[in-house]
């Protein structure tokens, strides 16, 4: 399954690599990592890294394929 | 509230129960920094703690949390116990040790009767409801806070804190510190009212409180500044923090305040790079390396740069409150925010830098600290031949078999591959394999372990003192091995070899590690007694029973309970047996082991017993238990006892076939046991005699030696069913088993002569030794001999001198003490055996009129089920037809009397 993860400002080329299994694009105010998504577990994992990098997190939403 | 900083092993007494010192830096209540603003609005609102079973502050990382709860802890005027809670507590046998360590800890002495966890993964309920009570004796509750909550995601403990802070009632109030709303039912507590909630919303500062906090950080802020800070930053303490550190140094902190309002960058991230660009390339450098650890103290950071200037370093960060938070002594961590971010920076600056930090790491901590966090950085660089070393060294190989470390090591030593190579790796691999019940590749690596020592002491010398724990990890691995393959010589071998090295470890260590002697004696006494060296197995086994230490030893010391157990009921001793049993099962509960830690064998020796009872459902039961739990030790001693008690329940049951076939039912091992071959005649012979085949039965244990006691009863059964009472007295005379053993074989034996006079026409010598057997038999509720007896002792046994020793426990009814008259007429069959709980649902049916498919109705079971145990109802009540069964039934107050 493909996920989309939108966040709240800017992410720096340093923190974006915090989510190497992920691609990242910048727009407007906010950063939208998106790729695969092994599991349930798995997208639990990247909520669970984004708090702890404080990232605020916009949405989240499920890809068609 | 005092002493939390230093609570050292003086208010904590309490050891560990594997030895390993607890982190004491995860009982202390975080220091506030002297930029610190207490916010009494939260302040007052936190006191409601005091007032609600539960309360839950609730906010995003670096939000303030820990220091408001911190703050206000260390203003009240009673302990509070403090845990921080780890992702390695995820086993909840670990969580609950913390939290017990934690009240310790705080100050409070808690009964030893609460117990102790010994397994990671398990607490046993008894020890929660325990911890609850004394909670709930309290005068006043207990305050008890779990700090970064969020980390325990195990939905068994929330269902675990829940239940103590229920029963604990009003003696205690928890305060969980979280990111994330836990598991708990919060809907209940916050509809009854008992519930304080501090969340994010309000955990923001306001603007004049964001002016206060810059203020302590010496920058001036108008507030309508203040505000527009608190827009971008949300009110977020942690941005608010860092703001004031990016603009202190510089000569305008207002118009920088402003370009960072302009930036559009994530906050965290830009402020973090801000201050951290700010910071010396020294600094900058430590703050990157430390981010691989969990916590540090100057000389580990030290260990890491190699450099010398961590000291000034860290004290300085912390003066600033700048990412690093003061544990007590000389112990920091990164604020857990601020350590993601660095650690996701120094990926990117240093690539592969960190498995080289992780080994530094190990290597320090294993002279320095504590072998829990050394085996974690050592397998976190992936050296591997490293880690087992450490582990070999500190003599906590036991650990891999016992404890609470047990599964944490097993799940750590999981990840190594089959390239790691050296001693203590084997060494590992065979403990692994072994507990894992893999005895082929376990023994394998056994020997790969024991050629490469051999090697390395010929060419350091025999008696090099480096190589002393590997080679007493060997003859633990040994002993083992001896008793998974029933091979008593490799074990006394192994008992001599570790004899003699125990003086060459260091003593400090063997104190350290009880479940290393523990184990091995164990091992040693567990094969003495497949060997039929009863005395010898009781002298190691007794000692490993003995053995203190905790929860550590809680494995071996059930295990040799449950062996002592064995011996008496091969004794004949029921009472005893079933005693030491209970106390094997006992250790596993109040130390939460799981069932199937150890070989079971206590469950067995209990389903034994029971069927000498003739309590065959309970029997079948702890049978069944024994089966679910899938106990992987598998030793000859309980393949043995296995099968002795499912053949004897068969046995008792009437189904000869089957008691035949699981008596015979290999157990591998290299030597045979004397008492297993004797056990396995035993039922054979008595399952002959029972199809009436008395000359086979007899036949059968002629060839078992004269040495077991129970065997020459049998035989003399055997003789006297086969016509030749001179002979079957002849063989009791010689061996006289009623020397030294208990009722289980001396009743047989009093029976057995019993039938010889009876037989001979001599009822009264027949009386008295049939009143004799049931005075012993009363004591220990043993009905099978008399059930076994056959049908010479049903008349005696009505007789009115012995029908008053078997009631109440051999025969339906009570001793009637000068009461109501007995009914008239001649007992009937006194002796019946016990229905099955299926039988009696069956009779029951029956009584009420039901026709056979009614009943395979109402029991959801095919007619053919039915009509089988109908069956066996006819054939132990004696009859032939529903309505004498009915009869039967009522008259042997297995029924209500007729309504």
């Amino acid at each position: 399954m493909r996920y989309e993860i939108r966040v709240e400002g800017h992410m720096s080329e340093t923190l974006t690599s915090a989510f190497p299994e992920l691609e990242h694009v910048v727009m407007s105010g906010q950063t939208i990592l998106f790729g695969s998504v092994v599991d349930e577990a798995h997208l639990y994992g990247l909520l669970a890294r984004c708090q702890s990098l404080g990232l605020r997190v916009l949405e989240m939403r499920q890809l068609p394929e | 509230m005092t002493g939390l900083q230093d609570n050292g092993p003086e208010s904590s007494p309490r050891a560990d129960p594997q030895g390993d010192p607890f982190l004491r830096t995860r009982f202390a209540v975080p220091k506030r920094p002297t930029t610190f603003l207490r916010r009494e609005r939260l302040v007052k609102h936190l006191d409601q703690a005091l007032l609600t079973p539960l309360t839950m502050v609730n906010g995003a990382a670096g939000a303030g949390k820990t220091l408001l709860v911190a703050d206000w802890a260390a203003g009240r005027d009673r302990p509070v116990a403090w845990l921080t809670t780890e992702a390695s507590d995820q086993g909840c046998g670990m969580f609950w040790a913390y939290l017990l360590q934690a009240l310790r800890a705080s100050g409070v002495p808690l009964p030893s009767e609460v117990g102790l966890p010994a397994d990671a993964n398990r607490v046993d309920h008894t020890l929660l409801a325990r911890l609850a009570e004394d909670l709930g004796t309290r005068d006043r509750p207990q305050i008890v806070v779990l700090d970064e909550y969020d980390r325990v995601t195990d939905a068994e403990i929330a269902e675990q804190l829940e239940f103590v802070l229920h029963h604990a009632g009003r003696g205690m109030r928890l305060i969980l510190v979280t990111r994330t709303e836990p598991l708990l039912p919060l809907h209940r507590y916050r509809a009854a009212g008992d519930m304080t909630e501090i969340r994010n919303a309000e955990l923001a500062f306001t603007p004049e409180e964001a002016a206060a906090l810059l203020e302590r950080h010496g920058l001036r802020l108008p507030v309508h500044a203040a505000g527009a800070l608190v827009e971008r930053t949300r009110g977020w303490a942690a941005g608010l923090r860092l703001c004031a550190l990016a603009a202190q140094e510089r000569p305008d902190p207002e118009t920088y305040l402003k370009e960072f309002e302009a930036d559009r960058t994530t906050v965290a991230d830009f402020l973090l790079a801000e201050v951290l660009k700010r910071q010396t390339p020294e600094t900058q450098d430590l703050l990157l390396r430390v981010s691989v650890l969990e916590r540090f103290c100057p000389e580990l950071a030290n260990a890491l740069t190699e450099r010398t200037d961590a000291g000034a370093i860290l004290a300085g960060l912390h003066r600033e409150n700048a990412f690093v938070e003061h544990l007590g002594q000389t112990w920091y961590r990164l604020h857990p925010l601020f350590r993601e971010i660095l650690h996701a920076h120094l990926q990117m600056r240093s690539p592969g830098l960190e498995p080289e930090l992780h080994r530094r790491a190990a290597t320090w901590l294993r002279r320095f600290g504590s072998l829990a966090e050394t085996l974690g950085h050592g397998a976190a660089a992936g050296d591997w031949e490293f880690t087992a070393d450490a582990l070999v060294d500190d003599l906590a190989i036991g650990q891999l078999f016992t404890g609470l470390h047990c599964d944490d090591l097993a799940g750590l030593f999981s990840r190594m591959g089959p390239e790691a190579s050296s001693t203590a790796t084997d060494l590992v691999r065979a403990s692994r394999e072994l507990s894992r019940g893999d005895l082929d590749r376990g023994l394998a690596h056994l020997r790969n372990a024991g050629q490469s020592l051999a090697e390395e002491r010929t060419s350091a010398g025999d008696d090099s003192p480096g190589l002393a724990a590997a080679r007493l990890s060997c003859a633990l691995l040994e002993a083992l091995a001896a008793r998974l393959t029933g091979s008593p010589g490799r074990a006394e071998s192994a008992a001599e070899a570790a004899e003699k090295l125990q003086d060459e470890v260091p003593a400090h260590l063997l104190d350290e590690h009880p479940e290393l002697t523990a184990l091995l004696l164990t091992h040693l006494g567990s094969t003495r007694l497949w060997a039929g060296h009863f005395e010898d197995a009781r002298a190691a086994l007794t000692a490993a029973a003995c053995c203190s230490g905790g929860a550590s030893t809680a494995l071996p010391r059930e295990e040799s309970l449950g062996h002592l157990a064995l011996i008496d009921y091969l004794n004949g001793w029921l009472g005893r047996a079933e005693r030491k049993a209970r106390a094997a099962m006992t250790e596993t509960e109040r130390f939460s082991l799981p069932q199937a830690s150890g070989s079971g064998i206590e469950l067995l020796v209990l389903a034994a017993v029971a069927v000498d009872r003739n309590e065959l459902r309970q029997a079948q039961a702890l049978l069944d238990t024994a089966a679910d739990s899938h106990h992987v030790m598998r030793d000859p001693v309980m393949e043995a006892g296995r099968a002795i008690a499912t053949a004897r329940l068969l046995l008792a049951r009437g189904d000869t076939q089957a008691a035949l076939a699981a008596a015979e039912s290999a157990v591998a091992a290299d030597v045979i046991s004397p008492w297993a071959k004797g056990q396995t005649a035993l039922v054979a012979s008595a399952a002959r005699l029972a199809d009436g085949l008395p000359e086979t039965a007899a036949e059968l244990l002629r060839a078992v030696p004269d040495d077991q006691p129970a065997c020459v009863v049998a035989a003399a059964r055997a003789e006297l069913a086969a016509g030749r009472p001179v002979e079957a007295m002849e063989l009791l005379d010689r061996v006289r088993p009623e020397g030294r053993n208990g009722p289980a074989v001396t009743v047989r034996a009093s029976l057995v002569r019993a039938q010889a006079a009876d037989g001979a026409g001599d009822s009264a010598t027949s009386r008295r030794l049939v009143a004799q057997a049931l005075h012993e038999a009363r004591r220990e509720r043993l009905r099978r001999p008399f059930l076994e007896a056959g049908p010479w002792i049903r008349p005696l046994l009505g007789t009115v001198s012995l029908r008053e020793l078997a009631a109440g426990w051999l025969t339906p009814g009570t001793p009637s003490p000068g009461g109501l008259p007995r009914p008239e007429g001649p007992p009937s069959t006194p002796v019946v055996e016990e229905l099955s709980g299926r039988e009696r649902d069956v009779l029951e049916r029956l009584a009420q009129m039901m026709s056979t498919e009614e009943i395979a109705a109402d029991l959801y079971v095919s007619v053919n089920t039915v009509k089988t145990h109908l069956k066996s109802v006819y054939r132990k009540l004696g009859v032939n037809r529903r309505h004498d069964a009915v009869r039967r039934a009522r008259e042997l107050r297995l029924l209500p009397p007729r309504p």
